[in-house]
């Protein structure tokens, strides 16, 4: 088996959130998620909004401190480690972010955005730099370079943002990069664009990639296993196809009937739709935390927390129904 | 006759880089019961559109010129005392984008639901509270909903009393301008099996507004699709989307990743235009594979390629071409 | 969205109200240059507040302007120097210097005195002859007084200096020497007869500027008055220094001057410069302090934000005005600890309001972005952070520039400015506190008043234009 090149061991992030004027209470974005991914591989993490996708990304490149767990890079734990004795890693775990509005300074022109990493990094001379900043362009097609390298973001639309943005977490040869719905902010017509793009790139530099979205019809295109996120766990993880094709939690079933494909049979019919929305991550229900809106609840759904299981090779579910 | 005929309307605005060509000579028309999906990417016009025919106009306005026929009246002649008098709310309304956040977060969202029968209807308090809490009803609430506060309640629910008010004075159309874009999917597809029984149930008509075709074949009986401010093409939600003749509808189709089957999402290269200064020619040639030297120099008619199927291509344009 | 410096200037070049405030700030540098250019730096101590340098002034002159608008022209006042003689006459080896002022006389009544002063007067052999002469514009001249400067001590080696270090003042007026040559004269030309001490009573400077008409009545004499202050020399390596010739008369320059006859003119001038330097550079340090204060403590966060707050909080709620007077009075009256003084208390309104702006920034991915690429803390509040405020921060600059400009005016008003350097708020506390306002001296309260609200509206137009660079929303469509 491949060597793991990240590796989150049992993450809880609990956020407190005041109530009222003395009272906290804490918010259970990520409770108990361990997952790894290895070199050259592309993991995608799908959930609702406020299921901890997001949180565990920011956790996975040390943004935050996790509650309790540990980060492992290449082995190393790095979860406690002071920032100024990160350096290394953060030249070698990049993140591209969900708005190529903001994140990414209107100040600077895009070859100083691209060679800031470079500068903090003390990589290459001037001329040195004006190369790899050429050929980060380069790679994610933003050519010709000259005419980009002067431009400031608002002089670009939304996928050269995007592409600026990708650029930068490449230009230090990375070998994990995550990131945060990295096309919801796209043009419909230009998210493939994007994602055939970040993919190539992985491919291209066997890149560890974390891939976070709401969107699984794309994390079935674009990453070799999905993670269905609920409620701040994770419920399910397999191959991609596997995961889709033959779903196992019903969670991850009703999530896959949601989306709708473009069929004017559609119309005709009523979706199959879970009732209710999720829970409160602050007060997550007993048992599985799923259970209240499951149609297939039995007895011990209710009781105890079910474990993630391997049911198949590779593909691992926590249901009772397993 | 129809209950909803636009045709030939246009909506420009001024800007400070020049005039916005936001809706550019769109003509449809709308049945009743019947709905019609309007898809297309951000900055289309898709928006305005759903602007110029409620008439809620900003005040840079250019061009406001065209035919809005609701039922033989042509709003755009009318003065907005008429419009709001006769039919706004009561003809036709709309959900706004984003319109959860509309909802004004310290009052009760039942008399939100009611504020405009004792406004503009003039009922009395009890006779209006009745209608909202049966409205409530109908887009599935439960009635002790009625004294919440906006903050109290989900995004989902928050969706349905905006859509409950939109329908308090049972206006025959409902505008719905990206309805589910702040909700989950989970959520979304609850909305969308609501809108599918209210169509049925109440013979609405609705015009569902949003960028992604596959939702819009979720309720759309016919589809139009838009691109740099006009209608490209427009007809059947069969044709449209099992055999799409424009070659925008064709990549816009193929751009939507699937997620049953193997066939990958394609895209289309290239970034969608400038409204205030759109491409010579067809609007779309500059990003169409099947691009020849007309495409460039004119700007294609309206072609006729069944009843109710038109599209605005050479490629069928026989002998004009 | 952002917009670069060139669409900036054009924005603010768009509003009428900037190019108003950049004709009134070119106005008030190119004011503050000449000065600086041309004063003394230590022109509060040695001139303005040296009363010596203005006995020769006027009092409470009105500005010479006053004669265009009033019926009954007053005399002006003239001050007259020469450091070199307009005429030498060789006689053997005496040598006549002569200096020759000439005076175009108009107004209806004589003048209020006449003095003259030489200064610094080197002989080797014999002592000088000063003689001063009147040529009347009816062709009349008068001898009007002659003196021999003052012999060698015993024992004094030559050169005999003399006179180098304080002026010698010879007032004509109350001069019994001058009256009796006066009172010989009026017995000449107009067979009147006066006693010396009788034309001493009338004034030797009201005699020569007019005829008589009637027993002991004068009639002005308007024209063309030349005097001529003739020194004697004897030897060639003689020297005269500076020869000053006052007539004193009722106006004054273009401003007028104060009780103490100082030049309200030049004293107002030189309160440009100081204003501005106040002005920009307290608005400058508070400026750079507050915002500094508020992107560290913003961005950190956690205690160090804390102790800045708390300050911040304190210091604001401080009654500032009776504060300030008791810190002046306490640490002294210097502009240096004025300047402090300010800085202290005006920057922690701006912090308050820049860490409120970072603390919505910190929060963009672009924060996050370049933590991930690994910035350090430092490098982002520089980088990042600074430069989206750094827009608000220029303008505040600007804003903040008036409101130093008069809480200074306001502090001199109060009696505590910096006395070494004049300042239009200084020239309005002395106007007040000898009683210039409750006389009617006009001239001397309304144009301090003045210049200081047009500086402060200067500032504030320049901040006015700024408002829609940056604050997008007020820009308007074209």
């Amino acid at each position: 088996m491949d060597r793991e090149l990240i590796k989150l061991e049992d993450i809880k992030m609990y956020f407190q959130s005041r109530v009222g004027l003395f009272k906290t209470i804490p918010i259970k974005a990520v409770d108990g998620v361990s997952v790894s991914i290895v070199k050259g591989e592309a993991l995608g993490i799908v959930g609702e909004s406020g299921c901890g996708k997001t949180t565990l990304a920011r956790i996975s490149l040390r943004l935050l401190k996790p509650t309790s767990g540990r980060i492992f890079f290449e082995g190393k734990d790095i979860t406690d480690v002071d920032e100024k004795e990160l350096k290394w890693f953060r030249r070698r775990a990049q993140a591209v972010f969900q708005d190529p509005y903001s994140s990414i300074n209107p100040f600077m022109t895009v070859r100083e955005i691209l060679e800031e990493p470079l500068i903090l990094h003390k990589v290459g001379d001037r001329t040195e730099r004006l190369e790899l900043i050429s050929k980060a362009l380069a790679d994610v097609k933003l050519t010709p370079i000259e005419e980009f390298l002067g431009k400031y973001p608002h002089m670009l639309s939304g996928g050269q943002r995007q592409r600026v943005g990708i650029a930068r977490a490449l230009i230090l040869k990375p070998d994990y990069i995550a990131a945060d719905e990295p096309v919801s902010m796209i043009d419909a017509s230009s998210r493939a664009e994007i994602l055939y793009l970040l993919k190539e790139l992985q491919e291209k530099y066997g890149i560890a990639f974390l891939y976070i979205t709401h969107d699984i019809a794309t994390a079935k295109h674009f990453s070799n296993r999905i993670a269905v996120m609920y409620l701040g766990k994770i419920v399910e993880i397999g191959g991609s196809r596997e995961l889709v094709n033959d779903t196992l939690h019903p969670y991850s079933h009703a999530l896959i009937e949601a989306v709708p494909e473009p069929d004017p049979s559609n119309r005709l019919r009523e979706r199959r739709v879970l009732v209710g929305e999720p829970p409160s991550p602050a007060n997550p229900p007993r048992g599985c935390r799923f259970h209240p809106r499951c149609p297939y609840r039995f007895e011990p759904c209710d009781k105890d927390e079910p474990e993630l299981k391997e049911v198949k090779k590779g593909h691992s579910v926590a249901c009772y129904l397993y | 006759m129809a209950l909803l005929e636009i045709v030939g309307l246009k909506l420009f605005y001024k800007s400070l880089r020049g005039i916005v060509r936001a809706v550019d000579n769109i003509s449809f028309q709308l049945d009743y019961g019947e709905a019609l999906g309007i898809v297309g990417e951000s900055g289309c016009g898709k928006t305005s559109l759903a602007n110029a025919i409620m008439k809620t106009l900003p005040s840079n306005i250019d061009k406001y010129e065209g035919k809005i026929l609701i039922e033989g009246v042509n709003i755009v002649e009318l003065t907005e005392e008429e419009v709001r008098r006769k039919i706004r709310w009561k003809m036709i309304s709309m959900v706004f984008q984003g319109a959860m956040n509309v909802l004004n977060p310290v009052i009760r969202v039942g008399l939100q639901i009611a504020e405009p029968l004792i406004i503009h209807a003039g009922m009395n308090k009890d006779e209006a509270y009745s209608i909202a809490r049966e409205k409530m009803k109908l887009v599935g609430l439960h009635e002790e909903l009625f004294n919440r506060y906006p903050h109290e309640l989900s995004g989902g629910m928050k969706q349905r009393i905006v859509i409950a008010m939109a329908l308090v004075m049972n206006p025959k159309i409902i505008i719905l301008d990206e309805p589910t874009s702040a909700l989950d999917v989970s959520i979304q597809a609850q909305i969308m099996n609501l809108l599918k029984r209210l169509k049925k149930e109440l013979n609405l008509s609705m015009i569902f507004i949003t960028h992604d075709i596959a939702l819009a074949s979720d309720i759309s009986d016919r589809i139009a699709v838009m691109y740099a401010g006009q209608i490209v093409e427009i007809g059947l939600a069969e044709q449209i989307l099992l055999s799409p003749k424009h070659p925008y509808t064709q990549k816009l189709l193929k751009a939507t990743p699937r997620l049953r089957g193997e066939e990958k999402p394609d895209f289309i290269p290239g970034t969608p235009p400038d409204l205030v200064n759109p491409p010579s020619g067809c609007r779309f040639h500059p990003r169409c594979p099947y691009v020849m030297e007309i495409c460039r120099e004119r700007e294609p008619l309206d072609f006729e390629l069944e009843r109710n199927w038109r599209t605005k291509c050479w490629l069928y344009g026989g002998e004009h071409g | 969205m952002a917009m670069n410096l060139r669409e900036s200037l054009k924005e603010f070049w768009r509003l009428n109200v900037s190019k108003v405030g950049l004709i009134f700030l070119s106005m008030l540098i190119l004011a503050s240059i000449y000065v600086v250019a041309s004063y003394p730096l230590d022109f509060g101590v040695r001139y303005w507040n040296n009363p010596s340098y203005w006995a020769d002034y006027p009092k409470s002159a009105p500005p010479a302007w006053v004669n265009l608008i009033s019926s009954e022209k007053a005399p002006e006042h003239y001050v007259l120097t020469y450091t070199k003689p307009s005429n030498i006459t060789l006689t053997g080896t005496e040598r006549k210097l002569s200096y020759i002022f000439e005076i175009d006389f108009q107004a209806d009544r004589p003048p209020s005195f006449i003095s003259f002063t030489i200064l610094d007067i080197t002989y080797h052999e014999r002592p000088s002859t000063v003689k001063l002469s009147v040529l009347r514009p009816d062709m009349k001249n008068i001898e009007v007084y002659s003196f021999i400067v003052s012999g060698p001590y015993l024992g004094e080696e030559p050169p005999y200096r003399r006179y180098y270090d304080q002026p010698k003042r010879i007032s004509i007026t109350g001069d019994m020497l001058t009256a009796t040559a006066l009172s010989r004269f009026l017995y000449r030309e107009y067979n009147v007869t006066l006693r010396p001490s009788e034309v001493n009573s009338i004034g030797q400077h009201k005699i020569l500027f007019s005829i008589p008409v009637r027993d002991r009545e004068f009639k002005v004499l308007k024209g063309q008055y030349i005097f001529t202050i003739d020194v004697y020399t004897y030897n060639p390596n003689d020297e005269v220094g500076e020869v000053t010739l006052v007539i004193g008369g009722e106006v004054y320059g273009v401003m007028g001057t104060d009780s103490l006859g100082r030049d309200l003119f030049i004293g107002l001038l030189f309160g440009f410069p100081v204003a501005l330097f106040i002005g920009i550079v307290t608005s400058t340090i508070t400026t750079l302090l507050g915002a500094g204060l508020g992107i560290v403590g913003g961005y950190l966060g956690g205690r160090v934000d804390e102790v800045i707050q708390r300050i911040a909080d304190f210091i604001n709620n401080i009654p500032l005005l009776p504060f300030l007077i008791f810190l002046a009075f306490i640490l002294g009256q210097n502009i240096w600890i004025l300047v402090f003084l300010l800085v202290v208390f005006g920057w922690p309104t701006l912090t308050i309001i820049v860490r409120s702006m970072v603390l919505q920034l910190k929060s963009g991915q672009f924060i996050e972005a370049a933590i991930s690429i690994g910035a350090p803390r430092w490098w982002i509040m520089f980088k990042h952070i600074f430069p989206q405020v750094a827009p608000f921060i220029f303008a505040q600059l600007i804003f903040f520039t008036p409101t130093f400009i008069l809480l200074e005016a306001a502090l001199s008003f109060l009696g505590l400015g910096d006395p070494t350097l004049p300042t239009w708020g200084q020239i309005l506390e002395y106007g007040f506190r000898s009683g210039g306002i409750y006389v009617g001296l006009w001239w001397w309260i309304i144009p301090p008043g003045i210049l200081i609200i047009w500086t402060a509206i200067t500032f504030v137009l320049i901040a006015l234009g700024m408002e829609p660079v940056v604050n997008p929303r007020l820009r308007k469509i074209k």
